[in-house]
This record gives C-alpha cells, sequence and structure tokens, in this order.
C-alpha cells in the first residue's frame, strides 16, 4: 500500500478535466471527417446526415461505454485489492473472466448462427456463477479468508480454463474466432443501446462500494483490527465481493476481457489521492474511465492494420506510464 | 517444364485436328510418358528435392486443398490419409483421418505407410514435417499465393503423382475458365469491393489475400487492400467510411450475416442496395481447383451490380432513406 499523506486536492478537477478531454478526443477521432461545426450541429440540433449519426451513435456511444467499462474495471479492482489484501488482485483473479469466456464460447459453439446478441448475456451468466462458485466454495462456518478465496479462484480458473482449451481444440472451424476476439477486449459494441442497459449496473456497483469504502479502510487492517473498530467484517466482506463481481460481470459482458486496467488503475490512483477509499474509489473511476477512453482512441487511430484490440493497447501504453508513475513516487516516500 | 508443356499443346493440337490419331497417340503414348518421368526428382516450394522411384501408391494429404487436387487428378484412390476437414469432393470424407492441418498426428501418419505425404508452408507446422521426413517419408510442400500458382501447382502435383497429363488437362480447362470470368470485366466501372472474413467483429481481406485477387481479376477495388496486413480488423465507422458498393462475405459458421446494427447504415451503397454477398468459406479460402468456382462467383456478382449501375452512374446522395 502506498502511503496516503499529503495530496493537493487538486486531483479531482483534473482527473475529471482529463476524463472529459479524454471524450472529447475519442469522439473526434475517427476515419470520418466531422467538423467541430458539424459535431456542435449534431448534438444541440439533431442534424441528421452521415456525420451527425457517426457521432451519436457510434463515436459517442463508445467513448462513454469505454468511460464506464474503465471505470467499473478501476473500482473492482480497487475493491478486490482491499478484500484480498492483495496488491496484485485483479477484477478476473476470481474465476470471472474464465466463467465468462467459458459462456461466450459456449455460445458461439452451441447455439446456432448469428446467436451473437445472446453473448454479453451468458458471458455474465457464467462470470457471475463462476464468481459465486468461488465464494461458496472459499465460505467456511468463520467466515471468508482472503487466502481461500484466492485458492479456490485459482483452481476455479484452472479448471476453467482446461474448459476452454477442451473447447477451442474441439470446435469445428470457424467458429471459434468471433468469441475469440470478442473476448481479447472490444469496445467496438458501444452502441446507445449497450451504454443504456450498462449504467445501472455500473452505477449501482459504484455507489455500493463508495458506500462500503470506510469498511474497506478497515479490511486492510485485518480482520481483527477491523472486528474491533467495531465492522462487521464478514457482512463487508460478502458484500465487497458480490458488488466487485457484479461489476466485473457486467463489463466482462460488453466489452469482452480488458485487461490492466483493473489491476494498475488503483496503483496510479493510490499515488494521486492516497489509500482512503472514500477518495481512492471515485478517483480510481476518473482515472480508469479516462485512461481507456484514450487507449481506445488510440487502438483506433494509431495503427495502419486496422483497429487493434484494446486489451493490447491498454497494456503496451499504460505499462510504461504506470512505471513512471509508480517509481516517481517510490522516490519520494 | 517445357517438354511437358510442348506435349500438352501437341496433344491439344492432336486432340483438335485428328481425334483417332489423337487416341491411338494417347493410349501408345501414357504409360511410355509415366515410364519416362519416374524415377523423379522434383523440387518442392520449401525448394526441398523429393525423389520417388515410382509413383505414389499410398498418399497422405495435410490440407482440404490439396486433397481436392488429389481427386481432381484422379489419384483420390491413392489416398490413405487425409484431415479432418477434408469433406469434399464427397469420397475424401471416407478416408482415414490424421488430425487436423495445424495438427496432424505423426504417428498416425507413420501407421498408415505412405510413399508420399503431400503439405503445405502455410498451415501445417514445420516441426511435425520435419519429423517425417526424418522417418523416411518424403514430404512434398506446396504453397501457392495467387491463383496462376494453384494451377502451376496441380500440374506439379499431376506430375508427382504419376498423371501428369491429367494435371496439364485439369489445368488448362482451369486456366481458360478463369480467363473467360475475368473478360466481362475488362474496361467495365470498377465498383468499390469489401470481402470480410467475419462479420462481428468485421475482419476484411486485405492485400495478399485470395479474396484480394479474385476482387481484382473479376473487376472490383478492394477497399480494404490499403490497410496493411492481411486480414485488418474494421470497425463499423471505417466500413462506413469506405462505402463499399458490394460486400462479400465468406460464409463460414455463425458469422455469415451483419448484425442490424450494421447493416442500418444505409450510406453503405451495398446495404441501401442489398448487395452484400455470401460466398462458401472454404471456396475462398482454400487454394484449390474451387477457386476458379469462387472467381465466377465474384465476378457474376460484379457483373450484376454493373448492370443496375450503368456507366457514368448519376450518384444519389448518401443517406437519403
Amino acid at each position: 500500500m502506498t502511503g496516503g499523506g499529503k495530496r493537493s486536492g487538486a486531483a479531482f478537477p483534473v482527473l475529471a478535466a482529463a476524463l472529459l478531454g479524454a471524450l472529447a478526443l475519442s469522439a473526434s477521432t475517427g476515419p470520418v471527417p466531422i467538423s467541430f461545426r458539424a459535431a456542435f450541429d449534431a448534438i444541440f440540433r439533431g442534424t441528421d446526415d452521415t456525420a451527425a449519426r457517426v457521432l451519436l451513435s457510434l463515436r459517442l456511444p463508445r467513448a462513454l461505454l469505454g468511460a464506464l467499462v474503465g471505470g467499473a474495471l478501476a473500482s473492482s479492482g480497487v475493491a478486490f485489492q482491499a478484500l484480498l489484501r492483495n496488491p496484485l488482485a485483479d477484477p478476473y483473479i476470481l474465476g470471472v473472466s474464465g466463467g465468462a469466456a467459458v459462456g461466450a464460447l459456449s455460445v458461439a459453439l452451441f447455439l446456432s448462427a448469428d446467436a451473437s446478441p445472446l453473448l454479453p448475456l451468458c458471458a455474465f451468466g457464467g462470470a457471475a456463477l463462476s464468481a459465486l462458485a468461488v465464494f461458496l466454495l472459499a465460505r467456511r462456518r468463520s467466515g471468508v479468508s482472503p487466502e481461500r478465496l484466492i485458492l479456490m479462484g485459482v483452481v476455479v480458473g484452472a479448471f476453467l480454463n482446461a474448459v476452454i482449451m477442451l473447447m477451442v481444440t474441439l470446435a469445428p472451424p470457424g467458429k471459434v474466432p468471433g468469441a475469440l476476439y470478442w473476448l481479447m477486449g472490444d469496445l467496438g459494441l458501444g452502441t446507445p443501446r449497450r451504454v443504456a442497459i450498462l449504467f445501472p449496473y455500473v452505477a449501482l456497483g459504484t455507489v455500493l462500494l463508495y458506500l462500503l469504502s470506510r469498511g474497506l479502510d478497515l479490511l486492510l487492517l485485518g480482520d481483527h483490527a477491523a472486528f474491533q473498530a467495531g465492522l462487521s467484517v464478514e457482512r463487508v466482506k460478502t458484500a465487497t465481493y458480490l458488488t466487485a463481481s457484479l461489476l466485473a460481470g457486467s463489463v466482462v459482458a460488453v466489452s469482452g476481457l480488458i485487461g490492466f486496467v483493473g489491476l494498475i488503475v488503483p496503483h496510479g490512483a493510490r499515488v494521486l489521492v492516497g489509500s482512503g477509499h472514500r477518495r481512492l474509489l471515485p478517483a480510481a473511476f476518473l482515472l480508469g474511465g479516462a485512461f481507456l477512453v484514450l487507449s481506445d482512441t488510440l487502438a483506433r487511430a494509431a495503427s495502419p492494420a486496422g483497429e487493434l484490440p484494446v486489451g493490447a493497447v491498454t497494456a503496451l501504453a499504460g505499462a510504461p506510464f504506470f512505471l513512471y508513475l509508480l517509481r516517481r513516487n517510490g522516490r519520494r516516500s | 517444364m517445357s517438354g511437358r508443356v510442348r506435349i500438352a499443346v501437341a496433344r491439344r493440337f492432336l486432340l483438335g485436328c485428328l481425334p483417332v490419331v489423337a487416341l491411338l497417340a494417347y493410349a501408345i503414348d501414357r504409360p511410355a510418358f509415366a515410364a519416362d518421368r519416374f524415377p523423379l526428382a522434383l523440387k518442392d516450394d520449401r525448394g526441398v528435392t523429393v525423389r520417388l522411384a515410382a509413383p505414389p501408391r499410398r498418399v497422405v494429404s495435410l490440407a482440404p486443398s490439396l486433397t481436392e487436387i488429389v481427386f481432381l487428378l484422379g489419384r483420390g484412390g491413392s489416398l490413405v490419409g487425409v484431415t479432418r476437414f477434408c469433406n469434399v469432393p464427397a469420397a475424401a470424407s471416407a478416408v482415414p483421418k490424421i488430425g487436423g492441418v495445424s495438427d496432424p498426428d505423426v504417428e498416425r501418419i507413420v501407421a498408415l505407410s505412405p510413399d508420399l505425404v503431400l503439405c503445405t508452408t502455410d498451415g501445417n507446422p514445420r516441426e511435425k514435417v520435419r519429423a517425417l521426413e526424418e522417418m523416411g517419408i518424403p514430404c512434398f510442400a506446396v504453397a501457392p499465393q495467387n491463383l496462376d500458382a494453384v494451377f502451376a501447382a496441380i500440374e506439379r502435383l499431376g506430375v508427382l503423382l504419376g498423371a501428369a497429363d491429367r494435371g496439364s488437362a485439369e489445368a488448362g480447362a482451369l486456366r481458360r475458365r478463369a480467363r473467360l470470368a475475368r473478360r466481362s470485366s475488362r474496361d467495365a466501372e470498377k465498383p468499390a469491393v469489401l470481402f470480410v472474413v467475419s462479420t462481428a467483429p468485421i475482419i476484411a481481406a486485405g492485400e495478399g489475400t485470395f479474396m484480394d485477387e479474385l476482387v481484382s481479376l473479376a473487376g472490383g477495388r478492394n477497399v480494404a487492400a490499403r490497410y496493411s496486413g492481411r486480414y485488418p480488423r474494421l470497425s463499423v465507422e471505417e466500413l462506413v467510411a469506405a462505402r463499399p458498393d458490394v460486400i462479400f462475405v465468406a460464409g463460414m459458421a455463425g458469422v455469415e450475416r451483419f448484425p442490424e446494427e450494421v447493416t442500418r447504415w444505409k450510406e453503405v451503397p451495398a446495404f441501401r442496395d442489398g448487395a452484400v454477398i455470401t460466398l462458401d468459406g472454404d471456396l475462398v479460402t482454400r487454394p484449390g481447383p474451387r477457386l476458379v468456382t469462387a472467381l465466377e462467383g465474384v465476378s457474376a456478382a460484379l457483373a450484376d451490380w454493373r448492370t443496375g449501375h450503368p456507366k457514368a452512374p448519376a450518384e444519389s446522395t448518401g443517406g437519403k432513406r
């Protein structure tokens, strides 16, 4: 855990500006040229030409989806890191990713052609089921310990990985690539409808986590200390686990598996605002959103070979940036 | 090479002018011809020289396209092993399976004691082929990168399998069909064409693919050729910006239709006019004889488009609905 200490109060305006700037940059980048004037008309006067429709039904939904997904992943990562008291925890550590992958591949393999609308639903189902399974397996009468959660998560994850490999190997040719691409992480599915579907889940999840923030602070001190401080530890753990899994599962369902954001953005946010969760959670949401929107813009614009998978860009562009952030912080403290 | 061509030309001439003499010549020529060539040493596409003492009688094919070619050459009876993807012609399904293209089972192949294995350099793992060669099994690799190379490969496999005449005849017939399919497109309007191998996500066939070649041979302009990479992935916006007149879908299970959220972009002429054509995915991705069938399909579709868009098309404003 990086030390809290005195952080400038300017962090939040800067982060909010970064997110807005990222959204604007994303909305102004793309192969169809859209003038500032056309964008203004599209948003405020309701014009209906190609430029307006590209802006309103492709670019803005995609940018907003990126903000929601990035924010949700970062928040979920913060929660898992506190719950498991492990800086290496991320939203996918406890079987969510494997469950989502099996759900997505099942659609591709067992349901007939053009069942792709069902894919998010089944991915969500798979993620929820495996997260629940890990939780129930790890729970004992005395409660849930981080060690058992991680152990069960790893075992269930390994099992699901084997299932994934079997499915990919035994699948008839041509059936799998779509699902695999989807699993690599893709914000291209951003439609106004998907954004509208995802929004309540993310809103509910992040608000719940925010309400749990005092509990998360205490969890970091250890179960015993938290209990001493008057916290009903098991209830906080259960609520945190279910909320963070809900966030991760709903996000996986609309965007596939986007790595790195949920693992590293929480650390970056900690450098900026300290590790008190009341500040850390909103900061991580804003930073995660801005970061993913920028990564997606880069994924769309940077490559001459069409689109890159955004999951590759997050790590490729993000790793050096966060290394810098963490090293700088390390030198200071 | 030139000797074989000369013989083929001579034979065609005889067949055309003097059928009786030709038949006689054929009957006399054939056994002598085969004996001429064996023992034979032929360089494959890796540069490896493959030596055969006699026409092979137990052949294993490691790719669907090669299986198709072997049957085309009339040597399907010599196949003792094929991949699980070899489904054309129907008789290929009855041949024992040796695994897939990327995961052939070396032990199973060796157990079949083949005297020749046919493989490709862009699909079969190199180590597995090397393992077979170390067991003393001759492996002949074919890797045609364009239509002409496919025809040449058919001729070479004809020589290798002791069916040289059949090979040059079939290759000649395919060349004629390809020429015919191309003829209609000369000096015609060049529609903007997008050829996709997947509809969700949109993955297009770019430069260096057979699909790109088919489009340009049929007189179209592949809008995905400007991306680097053979299979660029496009966003919906890139598709809208490219405005293809005709879209071909290489049909594979599961991804044949565009989702409604893509097809509702009527700025794209292909969506507006319903010019989205599904072709059998095997046809356009297997470097075998049926590429010509695919070329005929693409060519016919573009001809259809041209009849709907006579020269100097009055460009309607996009997006008008």
